[in-house]
């Protein structure tokens, strides 16, 4: 066993070492999500920025995964950027943790290979791991999450049950959607108490019928189930209520790391695949509600796997379900907007604990280590299908990039126009507005020349410019994300009318970006 | 006729019944009556029955003359073991007072002693307890109340601030007022940045505690195999010692509850602890209707009155390996005696001490009864076994601690000038090097339903806290290398922290309710808005962790109905700093002054204690 967890870790740094290599290629290759470059540029803004630092630390969300990258970005030795480090570090202990699991349940080499080989190919997996995204960190805690409900389904105890609403609520705070799952598990909690009622009978249905009409039996249910939810929801909850509050006393906005594009990355990638669902001619079929789940099956098969060996227990089977109706209401709830890929993951990696949880169960074991081995294959097939055939456009370009090797040139406007602000002389002052040029603020060297809104100077600025600033830079008509700034092409007409004698030259010019120079 | 002859005539006692107690007299070396008044053979009404039915009239010995030279030739144990005492010489015979005027080993030691005939008064064994305790108690009461002070002076808290302490709080006094003299605004935010982290390290390492003890939720200490595979007869003389005071209501119940406690009869070795002022207490034994498995001690008058000395007393007359103390209201498992042996031969000879957990019978009666219920079960069921698992240094319940005699001697037993003696005497043990486990078995009590009287029970803990705290930290560099960075730190936080933490918590709440309330300008200066989102996280995720702490552990009671009054929380902590300033003020006024807790005062008929 010792020898065992000595090659799982050996194992766990080699792929560490691999996806950081991958994250490296991928970055030559000029790929960065933009959430990775977003909590760069936040990163930036704290560790050599001016001004009301606090709001950009505690407010920028998703807050852990920002945090673990701005651990990571002390690290400028290695050249890879700090987020692209933490997912692949997160995906490695993920990687460890599954492979921890494993090893203390099934003494079978098999399924540590098929782990091995899921982490190291599957095309989704890399993608959590050399993005730079939050997915990595997501999926180790959704795994955690169900792994100690299961446990607490066997072992009965408060441990794994708190365990599991810490993790839900680290989840809730790496992805802040995963608050919806909470709704799911209302029927699953009541389930969960019926059978954990000591009764003769055992069909489940009639459980419930004998405990509503017993007045002990019955008190005792209510109580139960309600001490099960609170145990369970109260913690994320009041998380929740307390970061909000945050929000409150610090942007006068409940929902400013939700809704602002200056505290979230999410707000603008939401936007745009609004915007591609609403402008679209094509039919998404794909996209259409219930057929989700048909595609989150293909996706992942495994999954129907996971189901088969749970066949015999109700709450742990609903408990499977609840992911599926989570999508669903994803789906519903936040309507024409994308799923994003690690959406699909979670599947895998709660189809593979299932998997290594009951395997020893399971009489006929070859078949079934032929049958997951096989399954595991196609899945690495949809993996790149998906990814390849994804309605987000950057986890298309991540298929082209990494696997066609062809560079990403998203970015490359961005660079130019951001070394050009480099060779600034150092006293310049530019004003930018980092709803969304922070692309260009997380390329530039030094934040200092720039005014930004997280800055009490910002409101003065852009009121009159010509005294405090030296260059503005103003979006384009093209520029997709022109309506979530102020300083765009509307902006030099009504500034030009409240002060006649300014003067802006254009000096430098994108496709989305006009740099003007101030001049009186 | 003798007096076992004539309660055999009087069928209170059986044939069998007293070769029984002539075989355990023949071991131990106790008189007849002795044995069978104290190990459940006979009650006291029927003894006297017998006595009056036989002639001999019991008389009242308390205003009898005494003469020292008498008494300075018999030694109290011996005086205790035959129930008998000799008080002076009257016309040429000792007048001696004795409970069995037929015990002939006595008489015979009267005539060697004294070469003299005796001169016999009957009388009932708890006046010659009360008075041989009174008149030859002198040494063994002095013993329990200088013994440690005496040893080791270091550990005892007769001193309740070093000088070196004085001079530490005054020059930090004076600092604080300097710096606020100098510049308010800056003092003010270091103090409350430092609070603020106290706060949160705080908190953050009771959850992790809570965490590490939840995990072993499941962990069975002692099994019911474990159980099965011990042999009575091996079992070894087991001392319970209850201390009491002013406890005649509940006397009926806490022996009867004994009752039930699964060990052998001859080995167990309960000492009923009486002070000397407490005829009431004394009362409530002689009207006993049964036969009952406890002995007498009555412990002379000596200030400083507390429950530490009284044991300290008891513990000169123990016999047993091992020994535990019950409170008044004590209902334990029957089988918890069983178990600590049990755990004391599965575990390393280093391991002195084992505490069993403390829970309430009456949580439903009211919400202080419901708190109280809800703090205990985090208590003894999360921190105590996180403790244990962390290998930090365990503040001991102030029951149900179970003792190995010798070892618990060696340390200079309890420290009687300490209001919270049990958790002094954890920290000692693990400064000698001795570990304390904790047994999967629970003693039930009665909580506190009466607000005042928890404020008294609770601002005396949380003064042997500060005691404890005072007296451990007169060297902390001595203190560190022997505990260690773990043990120090959780002595800290836990021993050092808890009163700090009520005595600031008011304070805090007050900055906050005003800002709300009154929206006051001038202390948005005192927080900058990032010590302002530091406080308000505090406030907000301190609260919740503390609260779902509650929660967790009376989830894993299955006490569920009272998981929402976790969230009343902040307000009973509220009393406890009420509390902790009555405490901060007898610290420093009468620090060795014993806040007696009534007991009984619950209205729920407790259930029979059961082995689940």
């Amino acid at each position: 066993m010792r020898n065992e967890s000595r090659y799982l870790l050996l194992i766990t740094i080699l792929l560490a070492i691999y996806y950081l290599i991958c994250g490296y290629y991928l970055n030559r290759l000029g790929y960065m999500s933009q959430e990775a470059i977003f909590y760069i540029e936040k990163s930036k803004i704290i560790l050599d920025g001016l001004g009301n630092r606090l709001k950009v630390m505690g407010l920028t969300a998703p807050i852990l995964p920002f945090y673990t990258s701005f651990v990571f970005s002390g690290l400028s030795i290695i050249p890879i950027p700090a987020p692209v480090i933490a997912s692949a570090i997160f995906t490695a202990v993920l990687f460890y943790i599954m492979g921890s699991m494993l090893l203390a349940r099934i003494n079978d080499s098999f399924y540590l290979l098929l782990l091995v080989v899921i982490f190291a190919v599957h095309p989704g997996i890399i993608y959590a791991a050399t993005s730079g995204k939050s997915i990595s960190m997501v999926l180790l805690f959704f795994f955690l999450f169900f792994f100690n409900l299961l446990k607490f389904y066997r072992s009965n105890t408060t441990f794994h049950v708190s365990i599991s609403s810490i993790c839900l609520v680290i989840l809730i705070f790496c992805d802040y959607k995963f608050i919806w799952l909470t709704l799911f598990f209302i029927p699953l909690v009541l389930s969960i108490t019926i059978q954990s009622l000591n009764l003769g009978e055992q069909e489940s249905i009639f459980r419930l019928f004998l405990s509503f009409n017993n007045p002990s039996l019955r008190r005792k249910l209510i109580n139960k189930t309600f001490a099960l939810y609170i145990i369970l929801f109260i913690l994320p909850l009041s998380c929740v209520v307390c970061y909000k509050l945050l929000n409150l006393t610090h942007a006068n906005d409940l929902n400013y790391f939700n809704e602002s594009p200056y505290a979230s990355w999410t707000v603008l990638a939401d936007k745009l695949s609004f915007d591609q669902l609403s402008t679209s001619t094509v039919y998404q079929l794909p996209e259409t509600s219930v057929l989700i789940s048909a595609r989150f099956i293909i996706y992942c098969p495994l999954i129907l796997v996971a189901l088969y060996l749970f066949r015999d227990s109700t709450y742990q089977i609903l408990t499977l379900l609840t992911p599926f109706a989570f999508v669903e209401f994803l789906h519903i709830k936040y309507e024409k907007v994308f799923l994003a890929h690690e959406y699909y993951l979670m599947f895998i990696v709660l189809s593979l604990l299932c998997i290594f949880y009951k395997a020893q169960t399971v009489r006929n074991k070859n078949a079934l280590k032929i049958f997951v081995g096989l399954i595991a294959l196609i899945q690495l097939y949809t993996g790149y299908i998906y990814l390849e055939n994804s309605s987000i456009g950057e986890e298309r370009k991540f298929i082209t990039t990494f696997f066609k090797r062809e560079p990403d040139a998203r970015q490359n406007e961005n660079l130019e126009l951001a070394s050009y602000l480099n060779h600034l002389p150092k006293n310049t002052r530019i004003l930018i507005d980092d709803a969304i040029a922070f692309p260009i603020v997380a390329f530039t060297d030094d934040v200092k020349k720039l005014t930004l809104p997280y800055q009490t100077a910002f409101l003065t600025s852009i009121e009159a410019p010509d005294k405090y600033e030296d260059y503005i830079l103003l979006a384009t008509d093209r520029n997709t994300e022109t309506g979530f700034t102020q300083l765009n092409n509307k902006y030099v007409p009504v500034i030009k009318k409240a002060n006649s004698t300014l003067k802006l030259r254009r000096v430098f010019e994108t496709t989305d970006w006009i740099l003007y120079k101030i001049g009186s | 006729m003798s007096i076992p002859e004539i309660l055999v005539n009087d069928g209170f006692i059986t044939q069998r019944d007293r070769e029984k107690i002539d075989d355990f007299s023949a071991r131990s070396g106790q008189s007849f009556i002795k044995i069978a008044l104290n190990y459940g053979y006979i009650s006291r009404k029927n003894y006297e029955r017998s006595l009056i039915n036989a002639g001999y009239t019991l008389q009242p010995i308390r205003e009898l003359d005494k003469n020292e030279d008498v008494l300075s030739k018999i030694d109290l144990k011996f005086a205790d073991q035959h129930v008998a005492i000799p008080l002076y010489m009257a016309n040429g015979r000792m007048v001696t007072v004795m409970a069995d005027p037929t015990n002939q080993f006595f008489i015979d030691f009267i005539r060697f002693t004294y070469d003299c005939e005796p001169e016999i008064i009957v009388s009932s064994d708890l006046d010659i307890v009360w008075l041989s305790n009174k008149l030859l108690g002198g040494d063994y009461v002095k013993s329990s109340v200088f013994e440690l002070l005496n040893r080791d002076p270091a550990n005892s808290a007769f001193t309740t601030f070093s000088s070196g302490q004085l001079v530490f709080f005054f020059v930090l006094l004076g600092l604080v007022a300097a710096g606020l003299i100098i510049s308010f605004k800056n003092t003010s935010i270091i103090i409350n940045i430092i609070i603020s982290v106290f706060f949160l390290v705080a908190i953050l390492f009771k959850l992790f505690l809570a965490l590490v003890g939840s995990r072993f939720e499941l962990h069975q200490a002692v099994t019911r195999e474990d159980l099965k595979e011990i042999v009575e007869d091996e079992l070894p003389i087991y001392t319970i010692l209850l201390p009491v005071y002013k406890e005649d209501k509940l006397i009926k119940k806490l022996i009867w509850n004994l009752q039930a406690i699964d060990y052998p009869r001859e080995k167990l070795d309960i000492k009923l602890l009486i002070e000397e002022d407490d005829d009431k207490t004394l009362n409530a034994v002689r009207n006993l209707s049964f036969p009952a498995i406890f002995e007498v001690i009555v412990v002379p008058f000596h200030m400083p009155k507390t429950k530490p000395k009284a044991c300290n007393y008891g513990l000169h007359f123990a016999r047993g390996k091992y020994l535990t103390i019950y409170d008044a209201e004590d209902i334990p498992d029957t089988d918890q005696l069983k178990k600590v042996v049990a755990m004391f031969n599965k575990l390393p000879s280093n391991f002195i001490c084992v505490q069993s957990a403390l829970n309430y019978y009456n949580r439903n009666e009211n919400f202080l009864t419901r708190m109280f219920t809800l703090e205990y079960s985090y208590w003894f069921d999360y921190m105590l076994p996180g403790l244990d698992t962390l290998d930090i240094p365990i503040p001991l319940g102030g029951t149900s601690n179970h003792f190995k005699l010798d070892n618990l001697v060696e340390l200079g037993a309890w420290d009687p000038f300490n209001v919270t003696e049990d958790a002094d005497l954890g920290v000692r043990a693990y400064i000698k090097g001795y570990k304390i486990a904790v047994v999967n078995s629970t003693t039930y009590e009665e909580a506190n339903n009466e607000p005042i009287n928890w404020i008294r029970q609770r601002s005396r803990w949380i003064k042997g806290y500060m005691q404890t705290y005072l007296v451990h930290m007169r060297n902390p560099a001595a203190l560190l290398r022997k505990l260690g960075l773990r043990g120090f730190l959780g002595f800290s936080f836990f021993i050092g922290a808890t009163p700090l933490t009520f005595l600031v918590y008011p304070f805090l709440l007050a900055i906050f309710i005003s800002y709300l309330v009154f929206d006051l300008s001038s202390i948005r200066t005192l927080f900058p808005d990032w010590v302002l989102f530091m406080s308000i996280f505090n406030l907000m995720v301190g609260n919740i962790l503390m609260i779902y702490i509650n929660m967790m552990a009376v989830f894993k009671r299955r006490f569920y109905e009272l998981i929402l009054f976790s969230i009343a929380n902040p307000v009973y902590w509220l009393m406890h700093s009420v509390a902790a300033f009555k405490g901060l003020y007898q610290l420093i006024v009468k620090p060795f002054y014993w806040e007696k807790t009534d007991h009984g005062l619950s209205k729920v008929i407790n259930p029979t204690n059961v082995v689940k």
